[in-house]
């Protein structure tokens, strides 16, 4: 059982399992950290994307590449008209986040479910081949999920760093009241972080609605895996959300390989619990 | 002179007030007659199922009510019901106890893990006490699922024993659930409206003040908390018994949710809120049958109303809705 | 004023004469999941009970003894929960006064409603996997199953393939750890060792749709078939897309479902020679009739292959109540256990069957299919019936 290709075949499906769980926690972690808000809506968000590629790529047929960030840009740009609605009486409230973020949740889903039905549908594959190396194998598309989140944590990283909204962004995380003084305008460093990461969430949900299906209720599952991932690496620090991501992908490859699903399961919750009891502010966090 | 003025006006205010309070009275007799009176005249069974669905709901809405006063949202409440009613139901079918001694053990059981877990979750804050409950809640329902020798797994226990021939027509059932729920949303109207109730209030507004002045802050949070998981221990027990089977998808994530929901919709602050909102979110889709993901839409909406605009839910929105009418029928007057 | 007494005159003539207004109302209750995940399944059993009673006022109503009834369809949702399917039957049996159910079809709710139902003397046919729901101490005296059970084809289909297949030694079962699952997978254990066969399983949480881990692990026990047993039509697909992404180049097969028109949707060409139970064959020159009657009523939707068999229990309910020549349930019940060779039209002859796993022989023994996908269409193996015991 544990021999080296079966090793060599967990390592890798743990690669292609963490880049879609970074890609996933990526939005959420990007809204607690600007705006302290617990976006139990996350799933929901996700789903939209999912639907917005399934009309792009699967109906239209626009070429994938523009498909994908074309209609992750649409559910971005129409969901501000809900950050001026819903989101914006929850900035800095995480309780109240919470909850009434829940019930955009349900708004969102039933909405889909009146709109769309419950039945899956499945978005046509960007890529068909199988990759094979060394008796390992990575389906192609698979490995565009890799390369996916790997620009979009370098683009990230870079827009942080290196830009100036990007340095504004970081100041008003750190301290709003003070950034405000300093004369950045809060009020729209809000709005691009909510653009930015909804944007980073539909990608997500498009991707992930394409691997597995595409349902009202395919978000459950991504607003899960955020969580977790997000608790591990510290909620409000990118790093962490890449780190959380990596650690949860690779452990349920090797564990789910080696000991089953079900000991997978006990495990990553146990750990998270355990996590949140001494340590709540994750690995990569800060705490309050 | 003042004094003479002030005397009678003084009077007239106190005498409002009892009267306010007689009329309340009044209001709450009535609905208890109409809801102990009303199967004698009408015994149609479909209401009398959904008369002891919303009255379970009403232990669990109201029991999660205690734990939310002081200051913490629990997404393991389900959980917690599921430990009491496996409990409560294995004690009768493995070992042959009665109907009594299964309901006790069942909510000790509840109590107990609640007594070994309070104290390690309730140390968390807001957002993390949350998020830990939900992680303990799946945990919980995992071990329902993969525990198949003692809970048979998915497929659950069948053919639940009944409680007693007595109870096996509906309208007794009815009632004792009515009872049931009596007798615990009465217990936390009794912990809520004592010493202990300020005590609770005051730690959920301000914690560290609360501390200081000698309020036992996680003492009392513990307390609280084991007591609400005995009570809600009720509701998974009577109900396991009224639908004659256990299974852990009676007890997931999404019942817990619901309960939640029923607390936020009816309103946080007053006992009333969770017993409204059991009411409405038990009993409107089925009335409404056809219009099940509308509704679920209208409530995630209510959510977020409540959340952002109204905290005291249904309960403060009539109550400020009366206080308009009361005070424009005041201006009118004079 | 005479032109309206000639009205009068016309109207009471039209109100007094004829059988067309002698007809009675017969309400028949209907219970599936109509919300959520299981919606296909209810629609199935909403669309195929529609399907015999559109056939029956077509033809002037059911005549059960002297009189002439016109069905009618009375639905509820029970959302595939054990409380929904209780509330349904509470609200059939007691606001609608109805004797007669069809459905549900999931076994929480089935068991459910039969706690309600037995007691009233109100006739169940329904569908569910779980034996319990025909095999209990009371013998079951007022429900019927009218689809198969994995109890029912499982072990006609393991023999076919171990027929076919000599030289397979070892099979994997993945699947939910849900009720479905957690029943099934034991039971199809038993048929496949009864057949000479290693059994490898593993049972994932219901909800997770990434299975390339536990494929690995499955690849590494060097099994020769795969079995996607009860796994949901969409999981089932994707575990077929992953594991021939993973190399898998053993044979995959479903005893279960049938989710072939998922997997030909989501695998595409890696469905090639995918082999799987079917509850109905739609390319049978028999069903032709059905499937245009059924497009003309709903479109050209995807057809679930459950509608067929919930059209046939109708069907057999109302031939049962013909032959009691009365509407009381127990002589209902007594027709419907003698209805043995009647035949609705799409499955061949009633067979009833089942005493020698539930004590009572109230299970339809229901012909079914066995399809291999070929070229991206679906080709008919072999037809089945299940060993009456």
């Amino acid at each position: 059982m544990f021999s080296a290709p079966i090793l060599g075949q967990a390592f890798v499906n743990g690669l292609s399992l963490s880049a879609i769980y970074v890609l996933v926690a990526l939005g959420f972690t990007l809204l607690f950290g600007i705006m302290r808000v617990v976006n139990f809506a996350h799933g929901a968000f996700a789903m939209l994307g999912g639907y917005a590629l399934f009309y792009a790529y699967g109906s239209f047929k626009v070429p994938y590449p523009i498909a994908v960030i074309g209609s992750s840009l649409l559910i971005a740009t129409v969901s501000l008209i809900l950050e001026r609605l819903v989101f914006r009486w929850f900035y800095n409230k995480m309780f109240q986040s919470m909850i009434g973020l829940m019930g955009l949740n349900m708004a969102i889903v039933y909405t889909s479910v009146v709109i769309w039905d419950v039945n899956e549908r499945s978005i046509p594959a960007a890529a068909s081949g199988i990759l094979q190396v060394a008796g390992m194998t990575l389906p192609t598309d698979r490995l565009v999920i890799i390369g996916i989140a790997l620009t979009v944590l370098a683009a990230f990283w870079l827009f942080v760093t290196r830009t100036k909204s990007g340095l504004a962004l970081r100041a008003t995380a750190q301290d709003v009241e003070i950034a405000a003084t300093q004369g950045i305008d809060t009020i729209f460093i809000y709005k691009l972080a909510f653009f930015v990461a909804i944007f980073m969430t539909a990608l997500a949900g498009a991707l992930y609605a394409q691997t597995y299906a595409l349902s009202p209720f395919m978000g459950d599952r991504p607003l899960m895996v955020a969580f977790i991932v997000v608790i591990l690496g510290g909620m409000g620090s990118i790093p962490g959300a890449a780190l959380g991501g990596v650690l949860l992908g690779f452990s349920e490859s090797f564990l789910s390989t080696f000991y089953g699903a079900a000991v997978s399961s006990f495990v990553s919750f146990g750990v998270v619990v355990a996590l949140l009891v001494f340590r709540p502010w994750g690995l990569l966090g800060k705490p309050e | 002179m003042p004094g003479a003025a002030a005397a009678p006006a003084a009077r007239s205010g106190r005498l409002r007030e009892s009267r306010m309070r007689a009329r309340a009275w009044l209001g709450w007799t009535i609905l208890a007659v109409a809801l102990v009176a009303w199967p004698l005249f009408n015994d149609n069974r479909f209401i009398l199922t959904m008369g002891t669905l919303v009255a379970f709901s009403a232990i669990g809405a109201s029991s999660l009510n205690l734990i939310i006063r002081t200051g913490h949202v629990s997404l393991a409440h389900a959980a917690f019901m599921g430990v009491a009613a496996y409990a409560c139901v294995l004690v009768q079918m493995r070992l042959g106890l009665s109907f009594a001694m299964g309901l006790v053990i069942g909510c000790l059981a509840s109590g107990l893990l609640a007594l070994i877990l309070g104290p390690i979750m309730l140390r968390l804050t807001g957002k993390y006490f949350v998020l830990v409950t939900f992680l303990v809640g799946e945990i919980i329902r995992m071990v329902f699922v993969e525990w198949g020798s003692l809970t048979g797994g998915s497929n659950g226990i069948q053919g639940v024993p009944s409680i007693h021939p007595i109870f096996d027509s509906p309208i007794a059932f009815y009632y004792l659930a009515l009872g049931a729920a009596a007798v615990c949303v009465g217990i936390a109207l009794r912990i809520l409206s004592s010493e202990i109730g300020r005590a609770i209030d005051s730690v959920r507004e301000a914690e560290r003040v609360a501390q200081c002045s000698g309020v036992p802050v996680i003492q009392l949070k513990v307390t609280i908390f084991v007591i609400a998981c005995m009570l809600v221990g009720v509701q998974g027990a009577l109900q396991a018994h009224f639908l004659k089977f256990v299974d852990p998808t009676a007890f997931n994530i999404d019942v817990s949710l619901n309960l939640v929901v029923m607390n936020v919709i009816g309103g946080m602050h007053h006992l009333v809120g969770p017993l409204l909102g059991s009411v409405f979110i038990v009993s409107l889709p089925e009335l409404l049958r056809g219009y099940v993901e509308l509704q679920r839409v209208i409530f995630g909406v209510i959510l977020i109303v409540v959340m952002a605009a109204l905290p005291a839910g249904m309960v403060g929105a009539l109550a400020w809705a009366r206080r308009i009418i009361a005070e424009s029928f005041a201006a009118k007057k004079r | 004023m005479f032109s309206r007494l000639k009205l009068f005159a016309m109207l009471s003539i039209l109100l007094f004469n004829g059988n067309a207004f002698a007809q009675e109302e017969l309400k028949i209750g209907g219970i599936g999941p109509l919300s959520g995940g299981g919606t296909a399944w209810g629609l199935a059993v909403q669309r195929g009970m529609q399907m015999a009673i559109d056939e029956a006022t077509k033809a002037g109503g059911i005549k059960i003894g002297g009189k002439t009834y016109l069905p009618k369809m009375v639905m509820y949702d029970d959302q595939y929960t054990a409380a929904g399917g209780r509330t349904a039957a509470d609200r059939l049996i007691n606001a609608d006064k109805v004797k007669f159910i069809i459905g549900p079809i999931g076994s929480p709710s089935v068991l459910s409603v039969i706690t309600v139902s037995t007691p009233a003397n109100v006739l169940v046919l329904s569908n569910g996997y779980a034996p319990n729901i025909l095999k209990n101490d009371a013998k079951s005296p007022f429900n019927f199953r009218v689809m198969n059970s994995n109890v029912e084809f499982g072990p006609a289909m393991v023999k076919w393939y171990r027929q076919n297949y000599p030289q397979a030694k070892k099979v994997a079962l993945i699947g939910p750890n849900d009720a479905v699952g957690q029943s099934v997978i034991p039971q199809l254990e038993a048929y496949y060792k009864a057949n000479g066969f290693d059994v490898w399983k593993e049972l994932y949480d219901r909800g997770s749709k990434e299975f390339t881990p536990l494929l690995t692990r499955m690849m590494a026990q060097n099994v020769d078939l795969f079995d996607l047993n009860s796994n949901a039509p969409g999981e089932a697909a994707l575990m077929l897309k992953q594991a021939r992404q993973a190399g898998f180049k053993g044979m995959i097969w479903q005893v279960g479902g049938p989710s072939v028109d998922e997997i030909i949707d989501i695998a595409g060409p890696l469905a090639e020679g995918f082999v799987s139970l079917n509850v109905f064959d739609f390319s049978n020159p028999q069903a032709k009739s059905f499937v245009d009657t059924y497009r003309a009523k709903w479109g050209d939707g995807v057809i679930n292959a459950q509608t067929p068999g919930w059209y046939n229990g109708t069907k057999i309910l109302f031939e049962a109540m013909r032959r009691a020549g009365n509407l009381d349930t127990v002589k209902v019940r007594d027709a419907l256990e003698k209805l043995e060779g009647y035949d609705a039209g799409l499955f061949g002859p009633a067979v009833w069957g089942g005493m020698a796993d539930y004590g009572v022989n109230h299970q339809l023994m229901m012909k079914f299919w066995i399809v291999e996908v070929k070229n991206g269409k679906l080709i008919t193996r072999a037809a089945l019936t299940p060993e009456k015991k």
